[in-house]
């Protein structure tokens, strides 16, 4: 991969996917693109990119974007905001909905660990729930929507008591039960792309994705998140992920890293 | 402050070390038994707080060794965690029932182990 390939490949990426594809990432991506190659058909990465330039075919283009975003993550990741969200959260905003289940946004949900986590937490609070997951890769994606994880993958994160309690073991993997499967829903969706409906969250969980996204855009992400937000309701991001600077649409919440709520800005714009 | 303690129990002594740079990682001090009859041999004297059990190993298994240290004086008191080769669901509800606080699968690596050591309360 040459240095022109690279900076082309930031150009692809923050201009479809709003990513911020750091230099210090390009041995990474090189190592990330040799499979993508071998899948489409190319010798060499170097051939796909060059071929990528010279004729941009958009399944080429955004199956190299997938490889290139950050697929890390796992079972509960950040613990305290799962527990939050059971014990404070969704018991108040179960009542509050009343006979209407919560609906909760898993965006930008990789291979799906933080929906199934999201759909555990509301099944063992009793609370009815809608979770929705998106992200921008298929691969991902249908990963996720397999609801199949490896032994390796199952117990980062998981106790093996709820890992029984909620997961089918089937050869090799461990499978999501058909109640988790019932209140999840994956779904494509580019977080840089404002929303087209007025379909809005009580929740939304968010973590570990904005400060990959490439600077210019982030404010624009974090409207499109507000904009799906009811007024009354919370979203999270990562523990040591903050809007300041990028947004004024939220505010956080004294002693709960990673929790924000809608800021008096953003409810009178929206009044 | 006094570092935590924790018992590594294994018939490997290349799981025993690849477990103990974890463990000691998480800031704990380490100690190993090849087998279930010196693990208890070792918590007769003084019982430490978390303990990563293998199942199957020579002389006194795991789960042996688990109802025996349950008995002991001060033996509810440590987290135990399974850590073994054994995956079927079955087997893994039994360790549980047994008294386990959770359940590694093998092979694991140092997010798995940090994370069940989270999830069980020992760091």
């Amino acid at each position: 991969m040459t240095p022109d390939d690279f900076d082309r490949l930031q150009t692809l990426m923050a201009s479809r996917a709003g990513f911020r594809l750091t230099r210090d990432r390009m041995k990474l991506a090189e190592h990330r693109l040799g499979p993508v190659a071998r899948r489409e058909g190319f010798e060499t990465v170097d051939a796909m990119l060059a071929s990528l330039w010279a004729k941009p075919v958009a399944s080429l283009g955004w199956a190299v974007i997938e490889a290139l975003l950050n697929p890390e993550t796992w079972f509960r990741r950040d613990r305290d905001s799962f527990d939050t969200l059971a014990r404070e959260l969704l018991p108040a905003l179960g009542k509050a909905r009343g006979d209407r289940p919560v609906r909760i946004w898993s965006a930008g949900c990789s291979t799906g660990q933080e929906a199934w986590s999201l759909a555990i937490a509301a099944q063992e609070a009793h609370v009815a729930v809608e979770i929705v997951a998106t992200d921008l890769s298929q691969r991902a994606l249908e990963k996720g929507r397999s609801g199949a994880y490896t032994g390796f993958e199952i117990q980062r994160g998981l106790k093996a008591e709820t890992m029984l309690r909620w997961f089918d073991q089937a050869e090799d993997a461990w499978i999501a039960k058909a109640e988790l499967r019932a209140v999840v829903h994956f779904a494509r969706a580019n977080l840089a792309d404002a929303p087209t409906d007025d379909h809005r969250f009580d929740v939304i969980f968010c973590r570990h994705l904005l400060g990959d996204a490439d600077p210019a855009r982030r404010r624009d992400m974090f409207d499109n998140l507000e904009r799906r937000l009811v007024d009354d309701g919370c979203l999270f991001l990562g523990p040591d992920e903050t809007p300041d600077g990028d947004s004024i649409a939220f505010r956080a919440v004294a002693g709960r890293k990673g929790l924000f709520v809608k800021s008096a800005a953003a409810l009178r714009r929206a009044a | 402050m006094t570092p935590r303690t924790c018992l590594i129990v294994d018939d490997s002594r290349i799981i025993r070390k690849v477990a103990r740079r974890i463990v000691e990682g998480l800031g704990f001090e380490v100690d190993e038994a090849a087998d279930g009859s010196e693990a208890l041999v070792f918590c007769a004297g003084v019982i430490p707080e978390v303990i990563l059990l293998d199942w199957s190993m020579p002389v006194m298994d795991g789960m042996t060794f688990l109802r025996r240290l349950r008995a002991l004086p001060g033996g509810l008191a440590p987290k135990v965690l399974f850590c073994t080769i054994e995956t079927r669901a079955e087997r893994i509800a039994e360790a549980l029932l047994a008294g386990a606080d959770d359940y590694v699968m093998k092979p694991f690596d140092g997010e798995i182990l940090t994370s069940k050591f989270a999830e069980v309360g020992a760091v």
